[in-house]
């Protein structure tokens, strides 16, 4: 309550900016989560709205806080889950070496068992490993999100990381 | 090797957290290759596209736009009077001077009243006035929750089911819920009418009546705990505490009957439904399970 008024969210200029630096981060954890974007889409529009009906009292350093408790408390209640899929960057090799076909092919293969893989963790699991290695956030980060100690993050990555290599079954051929 | 991991082993390597010594006897390891591909792989993965233009767009329209402010998100009772008034135009002053305001599970309210006084709703309350008389008598009916921050004038009164509270110029919360009535002081003076007697708080002092026993005692809040997304108890019975619960997560808490006759002193924050019920259940010593969607069991 000791912001300045100008830092009020009730500023259209604040919340627009607000909206613009969380937005993007808010569907895609939520999509990691329930594996539908038209489900994320629809959880970041409620998150704001709620956010908007609640600016005079949520201070600018808690919205973060604010739209992350918004959308767990949506998880909790029932949403329809999806198969989460994900797509790959295209490989950009400097230096141009010729793949064999086979090599191709087998990349291929993997990054299928890899997605399937991730599809099939625990939703605690995937949101942490996902927020971790797609959106580069921090354990610390991570834990703020979703409201959890960060050994707690760090131990669903470890698990998370175990049940991949269990599950991937590329690898069972190369042992 | 794998067995000597501990639990957060992986966490910290691809954290590159590892000391050069763990790293290296990881690296040795058959499962390295394994884990390294896994992770070459994961950086490559994108997120599906996300329209944050169109998507800033319907928001606008929502929010901005909607010709209603914040503070009076929900339309007081006359905003639906539109149609009857053709017919009640008679009636009009009688009929639409009273104004309330109505808040549902897990949401607060800021409602601004006509002196520029402010009341914050807590879940599950409603509160009305007449803004015809407010001028001479500043007389607000309560049931349920809410903070006052009273600015000065004539006489400020909240009246509930359970008793009256009087004031000139101050903050105060008051919590009136079935059989109970809380209030507690954070400025100025406070007149408290019970039916069997009355109190007057300062700064940091409340009184609670529960049935019979009423009792006052001395606070270190300076606000309403849920305007921090908190509920804070001092020596609160334990179905008070429960029905608390239940309005800030939507959930349902049964069967009462079970509930021990004991009485709750702390705290819990509205972010976490899991963690509320551990923090209060666990401090009474109530077993209990949750079925992780709305409905939590009590158990013998």
């Amino acid at each position: 309550m000791t912001d300045k008024p100008e830092d009020s969210i009730c500023e259209e200029q604040v919340f627009e900016n607000v909206f613009y630096q969380y937005s993007t981060l808010l569907r895609n954890y939520a999509y990691y989560n329930c594996g539908d974007t038209a489900q994320a889409d629809d959880l970041v529009q409620k998150a704001f709205i709620k956010l908007w009906e609640n600016c005079a009292k949520v201070p600018l350093k808690n919205v973060k806080a604010f739209i992350y408790k918004v959308a767990r408390n949506y998880f909790l209640k029932d949403v329809a889950k999806k198969k989460v899929r994900l797509e790959y960057k295209k490989q950009h090799k400097p230096g141009a070496v010729v793949e064999s076909p086979q090599f191709v092919l087998e990349e291929k293969e993997f990054e299928k068992q890899l997605n399937d893989a991730i599809a099939n963790l625990s939703e605690k699991q995937r949101e942490v490993f996902l927020l971790h290695k797609i959106e580069k956030k921090k354990y610390q980060e991570i834990a703020q999100m979703l409201d959890i100690s960060v050994k707690a993050v760090e131990k669903r990555m470890h698990m998370a990381l175990v049940h991949l290599r269990k599950e991937i079954k590329y690898f069972d051929k190369k042992r | 090797m794998e067995k000597n991991y501990d639990e957060t082993f992986l966490a910290r390597w691809i954290a590159g957290e590892l000391t050069p010594t763990e790293l290296e006897q990881f690296e040795k390891s058959p499962e390295y290759s394994e884990y390294a591909k896994i992770n070459e792989g994961a950086d490559r993965l994108i997120a599906p596209s996300y329209d944050r233009q169109a998507a800033w767009k319907t928001l606008r329209e929502q929010t901005i736009e909607k010709p209603t402010t914040p503070t009076r998100k929900l339309f007081p009772v006359w905003g639906y009077g539109i149609a009857a008034s053709v017919v009640l135009i008679l009636g009009y002053f009688l009929f639409f001077s009273q104004t309330q305001y109505r808040t549902g599970t897990g949401e607060t309210l800021t409602v601004e009243l006509p002196d520029g006084s402010r009341a914050y709703l807590n879940a599950e309350s409603s509160l009305s006035y007449s803004s015809n008389s407010w001028d001479e008598k500043r007389t607000i009916k309560l049931q349920g929750e809410a903070q006052f921050e009273v600015n000065k004038g004539v006489p400020f009164k909240v009246e509930t089911a359970e008793g009256d509270i009087q004031v000139l110029g101050t903050v105060f919360l008051v919590s009136a819920r079935t059989e109970f009535l809380d209030v507690k002081c954070f400025e100025g003076r406070v007149q408290v009418d019970l039916p069997e007697k009355t109190y007057t708080l300062n700064k940091s002092e409340g009184v609670q009546a529960s049935g019979k026993t009423i009792f006052s005692y001395g606070t270190d809040l300076s606000e309403a705990p849920w305007l921090r997304q908190e509920s804070a108890f001092e020596s609160t019975p334990i179905l008070q505490v429960v029905m608390e619960i239940e309005r800030q997560f939507d959930i349902t808490i049964g069967p009462k009957a079970l509930l021990p006759k004991s009485s709750f002193t702390g705290r819990f924050n509205h972010t976490d439904v899991s963690l509320a019920l551990h923090t209060v259940f666990d401090a009474l010593e109530i077993k209990y399970t949750f079925d992780g969607n709305n409905n939590v069991t009590i158990k013998k």
